[in-house]
């Protein structure tokens, strides 16, 4: 048995229809209309012990909203979920015994104390054995160099250091599965780095399952094996990762400001992804064109004003396996070629 | 059971040595606060002795009585304090997304919510009603015995009372995001109104106070006993009820919290 299991999830929102104008506000506070947003949409997947697992998608694509279900903080529409055998709406307090949370955005350490007392109280709240305790707190210190800070506050904490803070934090009483809402957002190079190496080793050393949301996607190279694509609440893909980087690793794309009308644009080897005005987006394939080539034959029909060239986005694979699914591009890597 | 209860309080004791820690990291902060809300009350006394100065007594009660009387509500104001004012912030937690935190530990919520801020601020309170009704007890020549009890059953019950209030104000956020105003109009009101007899209101604001939102029993009942003054409307033995009434008013409040709780497990904001 698989220690997730997640079969058919729904979460559904009632969101309250803004109305226009005055009059709209004043009808809104006796009468409201709803609309029904579904954040969350017939998701299933299976984690296995020890897995470390990218759940992925841009924002509002119900990321957060699938992790609060895991932990248990939200209640499903329908749906439903196992954890370590758990229900965990229903068995919150059990569940949250064999989980550790981090929120990347908020710490969950007491902001006026310092570093210490809020391990020292979650000892307290989590009931952790001295030498569980004293064993975790030694060797956390030791790979996120806790020593420095331990004995200030977290108000006057970096992000960099209140973030290992709350992942050491995280991780004393033991956890089976750690979920980790965006670790390394708004963190430097180094820090990122730093923290990455920390959940690795906690993935390998401790065998923590580690399910972790991001829109980073440097992070889940460096971490994950396997990858959950999400998108408007539904499970775009599902697997290797390097299947994917695989598919679009070869892809790039091109971003021209063009001079002058345009009229209806199309290029030879590229595909037309997205334009504004006279701001085109062309993804093309390495193994189709050169940058170079691609270039000069833009410049022979169009005059440029200016150009980028970037690597294909999170985005632009997740609205691409949103379009067309995963087998579609398999069968036909090739860009349209109208 | 009882080792678990144990336990319970054992957390609770952490905590609080924690939260009282936390609030002396600002030294100057807590003494001002202290300072300002003891000065504060003693200018409502101010106010109620040149009230009386000018009039002699206030719809029979004089004025050691009505400082008994806003001396009492201020001494369960403080003990509430110390155990619910952090409720008051329970929307910013809301409205931050930190209150997700209190979902993912072992531990019940409410608990772990009340827990976070034991609010030593309330000394200033404790500062002014100790010393007012010490004064009032030697002015009016008191003499209590079994009258203590009451004494301690209001301020039990006057303080589950207010509790009970912060608590259900503060699980309005649940559904809205927001209750700080709330608090202002519909707490703050009733606080003020129970400063003076609730003889001199009219005949609906008692019906309210006595039997839907029972600020009555926090001060107002009680000192009708425990200055011997028969009351016109309430027999005195009324105010003895206080600990019962508080205790049920405080549990139905605590179950709309909970009510709250299970609607914000569903919706999240």
């Amino acid at each position: 048995m698989s220690l997730i299991e997640v079969s058919h999830l729904y979460k559904k929102f009632q969101i309250a229809k803004r109305q226009e104008g005055l009059w709209g506000a004043l009808r809104s506070l006796v009468h409201r209309d709803y609309l029904t947003k579904t954040a969350v949409r017939d998701v299933s997947f299976a984690v296995n012990r020890g897995e470390m697992v990218g759940y992925v998608g841009p924002n509002g694509a119900g990321k957060s909203t699938t992790i609060k279900m895991l932990t248990g903080i939200l209640v499903p529409t329908s749906g439903e979920i196992r954890v370590n055998g758990l229900i965990p709406y229903q068995e919150r307090q059990k569940n949250a015994r064999q989980i550790g949370v981090v929120f990347g955005q908020r710490t969950q350490l007491w902001w006026d104390l310092p570093v210490i007392e809020s391990f020292l109280l979650l000892k307290q709240v989590f009931r952790v054995p001295d030498h569980r305790y004293d064993h975790n707190m030694a060797v956390f210190s030791d790979i996120l160099g806790l020593d420095e800070f331990l004995n200030t506050p977290v108000r006057q904490l970096s992000l960099g250091q209140r973030m290992r803070a709350d992942i050491a934090a995280s991780l004393l009483h033991d956890p089976l599965i750690l979920f980790l809402d965006e670790p390394t957002i708004g963190l430097d190079v180094l820090a990122k780095e730093r923290m990455r190496q920390f959940i690795t080793e906690i993935n390998r050393e401790r065998g923590v399952t580690v399910i972790l949301t991001t829109h980073d996607m440097s992070d889940i190279e460096k971490l994950c094996r396997r990858m959950i694509l999400i998108d408007n609440g539904q499970v775009m893909y599902d697997g290797e990762l390097a299947l994917i980087k695989e598919l679009f690793g070869k892809e790039r794309v091109l971003i021209v400001d063009l001079e002058g009308k345009t009229g209806s644009f199309s290029i030879a080897g590229a595909h037309l992804i997205k334009e504004e005005g006279n701001r085109k987006w062309l993804r093309f394939s390495r193994e189709v064109t050169t940058a170079s080539q691609l270039i000069n034959r833009i410049a022979e029909k169009y005059e440029i004003k200016d150009l980028t060239i970037k690597d294909t986005e999170i985005e632009v694979m997740i609205r691409h396996i949103y379009e067309k699914g995963i087998a579609s591009y398999e069968s036909n890597p090739l860009p349209d070629n109208q | 059971m009882v080792k678990s209860l144990i336990r319970g309080i054992v957390m609770y004791l952490y905590m609080v040595d924690a939260s009282i820690r936390a609030q002396l990291q600002y030294r100057y902060a807590f003494v001002m606060n202290i300072l300002g809300w003891a000065m504060t009350y003693a200018g409502t006394a101010v106010t109620m002795w040149v009230l009386l100065f000018s009039f002699g007594a206030l719809d029979g009660w004089v004025f050691w009585e009505l400082i008994f009387l806003f001396a009492l509500a201020v001494l369960s104001w403080g003990v509430c304090m110390i155990f619910f004012f952090h409720f008051r912030s329970l929307d910013q937690y809301i409205v931050n997304g930190t209150f997700d935190r209190f979902l993912v530990r072992p531990v019940h919520p409410f608990f772990h919510f009340m827990a976070m801020k034991f609010d030593v601020g309330a000394l200033g309170q404790f500062l002014f009603s100790i010393a007012a009704v010490g004064l009032a007890y030697s002015n009016l020549n008191l003499h209590w015995t079994w009258q203590w009890a009451v004494f301690l059953g209001a301020v039990i019950g006057g303080s589950l009372i207010q509790g009970g209030l912060l608590v259900a104000i503060s699980a309005v956020a649940f559904w809205t995001t927001r209750s700080e105003r709330l608090y202002w109009v519909i707490m703050w009101p009733l606080k003020n109104l129970m400063n003076y007899p609730l003889s001199i209101y009219p005949r609906l604001v008692q019906l309210l106070v006595v039997f839907i939102l029972p600020f009555a029993f926090v001060n107002y009942l009680p000192a009708l006993i425990l200055l011997e003054k028969t009351g016109r409307i309430f027999a005195p033995f009324w105010g003895a009820l206080s600990p019962l009434v508080g205790g049920i008013f405080f549990w139905l409040c605590f179950r709309f919290w909970l009510l709250g709780l299970d609607r914000y497990k569903s919706t999240g904001s």
